[in-house]
């Protein structure tokens, strides 16, 4: 009971991130955005025909009544139609998301449970030259931009090896699944891999200076134990932050550039071609969605603090 | 006069900065009876934590290390023991307890998950008869209600109790040496008698030998047998606690003395303090190490340092020290 | 017995007198020659000092000029006259490279001055009133900035100004702030209780002045590392923006260099990716090593070292 109110209070406090969220979008696509009333007559419209256009589009209402329609459309799910191909915006989500998901989450998985073992390593040999090696590894993939790993990559697996494909996605089975995915989970985890390890061996070092770590020590325990209970343990709250404020950004912007590289249609390809064609519907439907997982992730980060920290109460 | 428990024989501990390499430990013996207490007093900085760090094994790496010196504990050679030896023996042979108990416990482990796991480490217990062991040992140091307390985390507990948790923590394997460093600084000044109390009780109780690390003297003074003056890495006095107390020698035990606060036949102006200030590790006068702060330092002072000396049952090294008997030349 | 208040004798050996420390005591001091020491920080400064004279080169004329004239065949391998070769459109590489430098450099600076100022000036509000509506309100605004996606937020903000090409600045500078703002906030929490500020309100300085004037000051070394950070965050984004047609368009740039070349690489030409690449990888691999060699001078006890 207490826990569903804590849930309940923690989305009630989303709300005005959401409205903020949705605002600054409509503000900005809808309200600035192309007008396109033309786009819907014939050559030489009469001044009835662009006012009929403009009522059917509804540009002739306030701006609060157009922002209160939007909200009205996320809460229902229902975004209409899309501008360019005329299928139904929710159908074109519930098409394209499973595809990301599956699509981005091994890279995603791989490169932070990568991270935290390369940060460990790391971490407990500091100062040693495999400190060193893992650090210097760790600043050249930051150095390098994804587009150019992307690109690289295709080159390299798909037109000079030949092992993997490298636009499309045709996946049937587990067999062509790994197929396809491969090279953007290389192509994600190389990219990411510098930065997490970087971070999460910030993260453990201080932990590993805590007294209780010299407790355990002077108590018999030994390098396992000590890395699990006593360092890992207690690093998880700021890696499990971490990881998941990392979700939007690497779903949304990872999913954006890589299905359009390689042509795989997720929604990150969708909302790019809604970007250049200017598809409203679309874009209005990813934006509060992504507004709305934002919220999520914060009320799910606040569990799992309590999860792993028993000092932290529900307060 | 029984055996000695541990000797430390000519210990010297060296540590890496960013100003070169510096002795935080020069040169430092004393040994320890069963059953007695021993109190390692002196400022902060004087190397006493440092040795009873090194005692354990337990130097911060790579920074510190052990330069030379011979550490025994029941004829065993510490110093020369490797990491997975010394991991067997510490909790169950030789325990430390530390200044700071909010920090000092993991925190998001219960107590008796923390308690439980040294016991099974080194006793080979069951979970059960472990936790059995960790209620009955939270009782002897007077935790009320010990079998619900056994499953609280560190933060639901008051410093005075955290500490007696660790002090249970570090007797339930029955040690032959407990290391205490500034075990109750950190607390106020009722709960420090009651927790000193309790480590004398259980040290009657287990015979355990206990080296109490402190900057406190009036502690010193209540609980320990004999009292080991540290400063700048070097002992500069031992003798047994009333001894010291009574005629002490060098001239800095003496300074320290005069400077605690108490009720004097006549009313002082000014409390006695020691003037100036300790030097720098890095950079040591050449002789001896208080000259600089001494009002009876001289010549040979500034230019040698001087040796341990032993003089009816004080250990010193001082050219001109206090006391009755007239110095030596 | 009362002890002699004497301290020194009079005639005690100079050596007593504590040496002279050879480095100096003040914070910067410090810092600076634990830089100079680090030889992994003096590399990055020193490929960043080079390329912005390359820059500053494009600036005043000296070079890369030419980057849009068409002087050669197409595709024409490196040579004496094209030392990277041409384009698909016949233009010189290393021209277009060279003056990349400098959009790269506009680009990174204007963000990272303009985002750590903004950074600055909301962290420390919201950090010194925390707790009350202006901090809420910040707070509200870094989250709001937050959860929009990036290039979303670059593309709406373009739509909206209709072209402008100052687009790309102003929606980096809107989001990348808010890292620089939570940091300081963060800080300026832990400062407003230090008996400075408690002395500066008692002599009845006004708030304003107390947080500008002696708060900010304390978070410098913040300031400098953060907006080292973006102004690499910035160069990587425009790379991708211009990929997505989002980023520069009226000059060139190493993304739009990989842009270009995205078409090209498939058919085995691979010129004019290898060059854009890795004047790009070298430059913000140069500050990042220079971003780290900061960090480690002003705070060693960072990552144990």
């Amino acid at each position: 009971m207490e826990f569903l109110k804590y849930t309940l209070r923690k989305l009630a406090g989303g709300v005005p991130l959401i409205l903020g969220v949705t605002l600054v979008s409509f503000v900005l696509m809808v309200y600035f955005g192309p007008d396109k009333t033309y786009e819907l007559l014939s050559k030489n419209p009469t001044a009835e025909e662009i006012a009929q256009v403009r009522v059917q589009l509804g540009y002739d209402q306030p701006f609060w009544v157009r922002y209160g329609t939007y909200l009205k459309e996320l809460a229902t799910l229902d975004f209409g139609y899309s501008d360019s191909t005329g299928e139904r915006v929710g159908a074109i989500l519930q098409r394209t998301i499973p595809v990301s998901l599956l699509l981005l989450a091994p890279g995603f998985v791989l490169g932070n449970l990568l991270g935290v073992v390369l940060g460990l390593v790391a971490a407990w040999h500091r100062g040693g030259w495999i400190d060193k090696a893992i650090m210097g590894f760790a600043v050249v993939g930051m150095s390098i931009s994804f587009l150019v790993v992307i690109i690289a990559f295709q080159v390299l697996f798909g037109v000079v090896l030949g092992w993997f494909p490298v636009r499309g996605w045709n996946v049937h089975d587990l067999g062509s699944y790994l197929h396809y995915v491969s090279v953007p989970t290389l192509a994600s985890v190389f990219v990411a891999l510098g930065y997490n390890t970087r971070f999460f061996r910030a993260v453990l070092v201080e932990e590993m200076q805590r007294d209780h770590v010299r407790t355990a020590r002077a108590f018999g325990a030994g390098a396992v134990e000590i890395l699990w209970k006593n360092v890992l343990m207690n690093a998880m709250i700021p890696i499990v932050t971490r990881v998941m404020f990392s979700i939007p950004l690497v779903v949304v912007s990872g999913s954006l550039l890589i299905e359009s590289y390689f042509g795989i249609p997720g929604v990150g390809k969708v909302t790019f071609d809604a970007i250049t064609s200017g598809d409203q519907p679309i874009l209005k439907a990813v934006v509060g969605l992504t507004a709305v997982m934002f919220v999520l992730i914060l009320i799910v980060n606040d569990i799992l603090y309590r999860a792993f920290d028993p000092r932290v109460a529900l307060k | 006069m029984s055996e000695a428990l541990l000797e430390v024989d000519r210990l010297s501990v060296d540590f890496v900065t960013e100003a070169g390499i510096v002795r935080a430990v020069d040169d430092v013996s004393f040994s320890i009876r069963p059953g007695r207490t021993l109190g390692i007093v002196g400022e902060s900085g004087c190397g006493k934590s440092v040795t009873s760090l090194a005692l354990m094994g337990l130097l911060p790496r790579p920074a510190g290390s052990i330069a030379s010196g011979a550490v025994r504990l029941g004829g065993v050679e510490l110093t020369s023991l490797n990491e997975r030896a010394l991991r067997r023996m510490r909790g169950a042979e030789l325990s430390m307890i530390f200044q700071e108990p909010m920090t000092a416990l993991n925190p998001v482990y219960t107590i008796g998950a923390q308690m439980s796991a040294v016991l099974r480490r080194h006793q080979g217990l069951s979970r059960r008869a472990a936790r059995a062991r960790a209620i009955e040992m939270l009782e002897r140091v007077g935790i009320p209600v010990p079998a619900r307390r056994i499953d609280e985390y560190p933060h639901e507990l008051s410093g005075g109790m955290r500490q007696r948790a660790m002090i249970a923590m570090a007797l339930s394997c029955r040690p032959k040496l407990l290391i205490a460093d500034e075990p109750t600084t950190a607390l106020d000044v009722t709960t420090q008698a009651q927790v000193l109390a309790q480590i004398a009780e259980l040290q009657q109780e287990l015979g355990t030998a206990v080296i109490l690390v402190t900057h406190d003297l009036g502690v010193v003074a209540e609980t320990c047998d004999d009292a080991l003056v540290m400063y700048c890495g070097q002992v500069v006095e031992q003798a047994p606690t009333s001894v010291l107390f009574e005629t002490p020698r060098h001239r800095y035990t003496e300074g320290l003395i005069a400077a605690i606060p108490k009720v004097r036949p006549q009313r002082l102006a000014r409390l006695p303090v020691i003037p100036g200030t300790v030097p720098d590790l890095a950079e040591l006068p050449p002789g001896c190490r208080f000259a600089p702060r001494c009002g009876f330092a001289d010549e040979t002072c500034i230019r040698r340092q001087p040796a341990l000396e032993t003089r009816c049952e004080s250990r010193f090294a001082c050219f001109h020290p206090a006391g009755r008997q007239a110095p030596q030349a | 017995m009362s002890l002699p208040t004497a301290d020194l004798n009079p005639g005690a050996d100079a050596r007593l007198q504590p040496a002279s420390s050879p480095a100096s005591h003040s914070l910067w001091g410090r810092a600076a020659s634990r830089f100079a020491a680090d030889r992994a920080a003096m590399i990055g400064l020193a490929i960043v000092m080079a390329f912005f004279v390359v820059a500053l080169g494009v600036w005043l004329d000296w070079w890369g000029g030419n980057w849009a004239e068409i002087t050669g065949g197409q595709w024409q391998p490196p040579s004496a006259e094209h030392w990277f070769g041409t384009t698909i459109l016949g233009q010189d590489i290393f021209a277009r490279a060279i003056f990349s430098t400098r959009t790269a450099f506009e680009i990174g600076l204007v963000v990272a001055i303009a985002s750590t100022l903004l950074g600055a000036v909301f962290g420390a509000l919201s950090g010194y009133f925390a707790q009350t509506p202006v901090d809420a309100v910040i707070l509200w605004l870094k989250g709001v900035l937050d959860s929009i996606p990036f290039y979303l937020f670059v593309a709406a903000i373009a739509f909206a100004l209709d072209g402008n090409p100052w687009a790309m600045h102003i929606a980096m500078i809107a989001t990348f702030w808010t890292t620089t703002a939570r940091l300081v906030r963060g800080e300026v929490m832990k400062l407003k209780n230090l008996e400075f500020v408690e002395a500066a309100r008692a002599m009845g300085l006004h708030s304003l002045v107390i947080i500008f004037r002696h708060i900010v000051p304390n978070t410098f070394h913040i300031l400098m590392v953060q907006a080292t950070i973006v102004f690499v965050a910035a160069i990587k984004s425009e790379v991708i923006l211009s990929f997505l047609g989002l980023g520069v368009s009226d000059s060139v740039s190493w993304g739009l260099m990989i842009a270009e070349s995205t078409t090209e690489v498939i058919a085995g030409h691979y010129m004019n990716f290898i060059v854009a690449s890795s004047f790009l990888f070298t430059l913000v691999m140069g500050f990042n090593l220079f971003s780290d060699g900061l960090q480690d001078a002003l705070d060693p006890k960072r990552s144990g070292r």
